[in-house]
C-alpha cells in the first residue's frame, strides 16, 4: 500500500518484490488494529464499513417501520444520520404512484386521491363522515387494505369474455366496506372503465315522497326524484363516455317524444334529468344499453357496477301504496332494472357489491353475514359470488391510522399522544375503523 | 350496605335501589379512581400514604359515581359542564352535545390551520380542550354583586367571589346565552362552539356580560363598606 495525501492518486507499481525475492501483494484498503486504512489516509473506508455493519444489524427495524411509534422512529433516525431511508419519519401519506401500481408492500399505507378526482369520480358514494374529513384535512387519503387489493387483483386477472363475476364485500358494522368499494371504484375509474356507482340501494326502498305508477308497466311504481338525482351524478362521473356510446334501439317516451337509434347516450341521460317524470324508465334504458354494449369488441369498454347496500334490493320496503298495502321491492322500476343488472347474463365487466346493515330495513343490528342480510331470495340471485371479507384494523393498520391522525394534527388531546392514551384508544375502539374515527374526533 | 337489604324487602319494593346515597356516614372514605396511585411500589410510599393505605383496608369506602373514570381523558371541569347542561338526568344527550361541540371546534380550527400560510400555523390553537378552558377563564368574573339590605332599602354591593362560584357563573352564562339568544333552528353544539370560540378570542356576548358585571361593581364601589364579612 502506498500512502499519499496529495490529490492525484499515485501510479500503481507493476510489482513489488521483497528483499528475499517473493512478491508482495498491492492493496488499496487494509484493516489494521481495528481501523480500515486507505491510500489517502482518510476515514472514508472505515465509515463505509461501519455503515454496512449497522445496516445489516438494524435492517429488520426499517422493514418493520410501520409498527413503531413516532418517538421510536425519531430516535432511530437520530442515531443513524448517514443512512438515508426515505419516509421512515414521515407518517405523511406517500403519494403512491397510481392505484394500478399498488401491491402487497403498500399494505397499511395511505395514498392520496387527487383533488380533481373527487368531483368527477365521487359526486356521491363516499361515507358522509369521510367527506367531512376530506374537507377538514384539505386532502383525501385512503388506506390501502387487504380487501381492496384482493378485489383489484381479481379485476386485473379476470377473463372479460366470460359472464360477469359478482364480488361481495361483507363485514361487521364500521369495518370499512364502503371505503374498500370506493377504492376499487377509483381504480376502475383510473383504468378507464365505465363506472355505475349506486351509493346506497336502501335509499331507493325507503323515504320516497313521490311514488308514481309506471307508464311502461301497469303494476310497477316509478321514483322520479331518486332516479333523476342518480342520473345527474352518473352524468358527472362518466362525461367522456356519454358521447361515444350510441343507442341500439329506438325508445318512445310519449306520443310526441322519442329517442332514435344511433343517438349518443348523453342525449338520453340529459332527457332523463330534465324530464323528471320518465327518469326511472330512462334509468332502465341506460342500464339495458350498457349491458348490451359492455363486452363489445369494437369500441368496447369495461363496465363496473358498484352497488353499496345491495341487500336492500331483496327484502321489504317501507313504502306503501294508496290503499296502505306494502310495496314489494320488485314492484319498483329502479329495483327491477338494477336486479337485471346484477344478474350474470352479460359479459365485459364486473359487479362489486357491499352488504350494509346500517341503512337496512327490518334487519337485526347484529347481522352481517351474506346469508343473514341477503335473505333466501337475495342469496339465490347473487349465488355464485366471490365473497371478500372485510375485517377490523390489524395492528399495523391501526398504527398507520394513528400516525396519520397525528400527522394531520387531528389528535389534539395531550394524553392521546402518549402510550397510555393509545392503549386506551385500542381498548375503547377494539380497532374498529369507524369507532376509532368517532373517538378521535373529539380527542 | 343496600345490597344486603334486598333479601329482606317486600315484593312491591323496586329491586334496583340507589347504592350511592348522598348522605353517607362520615365513617366512609372516598374512592380513589386514579391508576397512578396504585402503581407506586411499597418502598416509595411516604408515611402519610402508608397510613392512608392501612386506613383503607379497615374502613368501608363509598361507591364511585358513574361519572368518575380512571381514563386518561377524564376532565373534571368538562364533567361539571356536562352536568350543568343536563336536563332531566339525561347525561347521554348532554355528553353527546359536548363531544359534538369539541369535534366541531376542532374541525373549524384544523381547517383554518391547514389553509393558513406557514407563518400563521403556529398561532392557530387546534386543541378543543385548551380552547374550552381558556374560553371559560375569559368568561369568569373577578368580582360579583350581592343584594344587601340596609335601612329598608336593598343595595347591590360588590363582593369577592370564590373560585367555585366564578366557575359556576361562567358556565351558567355560557349555557343560558346559547339556549336563549341564538337562532331557533341552529343546533346546540353549533351555538356552543361559536360562543366558545368567540370567548376564546375575548369577543362574544358572554364576555360582554362579564364586563358589564365588572362595570356595575365598579360603579357601586361606594357601597362596598356595607359588606360585613
Amino acid at each position: 500500500m502506498l500512502f499519499n495525501r496529495s490529490l492525484p492518486a499515485p501510479a500503481r507499481p507493476s510489482s513489488i518484490t521483497t528483499l528475499d525475492g517473493s512478491d508482495s501483494e498491492y492493496v488499496d484498503n487494509y484493516k489494521y488494529l481495528g481501523v480500515w486504512l486507505d491510500c489517502k489516509l482518510s476515514f472514508q473506508t472505515h465509515i463505509k464499513h461501519l455503515q454496512s455493519k449497522i445496516k445489516s444489524r438494524i435492517s429488520f427495524l426499517f422493514c418493520n417501520k410501520a409498527s413503531f411509534t413516532y418517538a421510536a422512529k425519531h430516535t432511530l433516525v437520530k442515531l443513524t444520520p448517514s443512512i438515508t431511508v426515505p419516509s421512515v419519519l414521515s407518517p405523511k401519506p406517500h403519494i403512491l404512484p397510481t392505484t394500478a401500481c399498488q401491491s402487497e408492500q403498500h399494505l397499511g399505507q395511505y395514498y392520496t386521491v387527487p383533488p380533481s378526482h373527487f368531483h368527477t369520480v365521487f359526486p356521491h358514494g363516499l361515507p358522509p363522515r369521510y367527506q367531512q374529513q376530506v374537507k377538514t384535512f384539505n386532502e383525501g387519503c385512503v388506506m390501502v387494505r387487504q380487501p381492496a387489493l384482493e378485489l383489484i387483483s381479481h379485476l386485473k386477472r379476470a377473463d372479460y369474455s366470460k359472464p360477469t363475476l359478482r364480488y361481495l364485500l361483507y363485514g361487521v358494522k364500521g369495518s370499512g366496506k364502503t371505503m374498500s368499494l370506493c377504492h376499487t371504484v377509483h381504480y376502475c375509474s383510473t383504468q378507464g372503465w365505465l363506472v355505475l356507482h349506486i351509493p346506497d340501494a336502501h335509499l331507493w326502498v325507503k323515504n320516497c315522497k313521490e311514488l308514481l305508477p309506471s307508464s311502461y308497466h301497469a303494476s310497477r311504481f316509478d321514483q322520479p326524484i331518486q332516479a333523476s338525482n342518480w342520473l345527474r351524478n352518473f352524468r358527472t362521473t362518466n362525461e367522456h363516455f356519454l358521447s361515444k356510446i350510441k343507442l341500439r334501439q329506438r325508445y318512445v317516451w310519449t306520443k310526441r317524444e322519442s329517442t332514435e337509434e344511433g343517438r349518443p347516450l348523453g342525449e338520453l341521460v340529459d332527457m332523463g334529468v330534465s324530464r323528471v317524470k320518465s327518469s326511472s324508465d330512462v334509468v332502465g334504458a341506460v342500464l339495458k344499453e350498457l349491458r348490451l354494449q359492455a363486452g363489445g369488441t369494437e369500441g368496447g369498454f369495461r363496465l363496473a357496477v358498484a352497488v353499496d347496500g345491495v341487500n336492500g334490493l331483496w327484502g321489504r320496503t317501507t313504502l306503501k301504496k294508496e290503499d296502505k298495502s306494502p310495496v314489494a321491492p320488485e314492484e319498483l322500476t329502479l329495483v327491477h332494472n338494477l336486479r337485471k343488472m346484477i344478474n350474470n347474463d352479460w359479459c365485459g365487466g364486473a359487479v362489486i357489491a357491499t352488504l350494509s346493515q346500517t341503512g337496512s330495513l327490518y334487519a337485526p343490528s347484529s347481522a352481517y353475514l351474506p346469508q343473514e342480510l341477503l335473505g333466501e331470495e337475495g342469496f339465490d340471485s347473487m349465488d355464485p359470488f366471490v365473497p371478500v371479507p372485510v375485517s377490523l384494523y390489524s395492528e399495523k393498520e391501526f398504527e398507520s391510522c394513528y400516525l396519520y391522525y397525528l400527522d394531520r394534527h387531528w389528535l389534539q388531546h395531550p394524553h392521546s399522544q402518549t402510550e397510555e392514551g393509545k392503549k386506551e384508544l385500542i381498548f375503547l375502539s377494539n380497532r374498529n375503523p369507524s369507532v376509532l374515527e368517532r373517538l378521535c374526533a373529539f380527542l | 350496605m343496600a345490597a344486603s337489604l334486598t333479601g329482606l324487602l317486600k315484593p312491591w319494593t323496586p329491586r334496583v335501589l340507589l347504592v350511592r346515597w348522598s348522605r353517607y356516614n362520615p365513617y366512609y372514605l372516598e374512592p380513589e379512581p386514579r391508576k397512578e396511585v396504585y402503581h407506586i411500589p411499597e418502598t416509595e410510599l411516604t408515611p402519610e400514604q402508608k397510613e392512608e393505605r392501612e386506613l383503607k383496608s379497615v374502613r368501608p369506602i363509598k361507591a364511585a359515581t358513574n361519572s368518575v373514570t380512571s381514563s386518561v381523558f377524564n376532565d373534571p371541569v368538562l364533567s361539571k359542564f356536562v352536568n350543568m347542561m343536563m336536563k332531566d338526568g339525561d347525561k347521554i344527550i348532554a355528553k353527546g352535545i359536548i363531544t359534538q361541540t369539541l369535534e366541531n371546534m376542532k374541525r373549524k380550527q384544523v381547517e383554518k390551520y391547514h389553509k393558513a400560510p406557514e407563518g400563521k400555523k403556529a398561532e392557530t390553537e387546534c386543541n378543543p380542550y385548551a380552547i374550552f378552558h381558556q374560553a371559560l377563564e375569559n368568561c369568569k368574573p373577578v368580582i360579583g354583586l350581592a343584594s344587601i339590605q340596609k335601612g329598608g332599602k336593598f343595595y347591590q354591593v360588590p363582593i369577592p367571589l370564590t373560585d367555585d362560584r366564578r366557575r359556576f357563573l361562567a358556565m351558567k352564562w355560557m349555557i343560558t346565552e346559547c339556549r336563549d339568544n341564538k337562532h331557533r333552528r341552529t343546533l346546540m353544539y353549533e351555538k356552543l362552539s361559536q360562543e366558545l370560540l368567540a370567548a376564546f378570542s375575548k369577543e362574544g356576548n358572554v364576555v360582554k356580560r362579564k364586563h358589564e358585571l365588572h362595570k356595575m361593581a365598579e360603579s357601586n364601589r361606594a357601597y362596598a363598606h356595607y359588606r360585613w364579612w
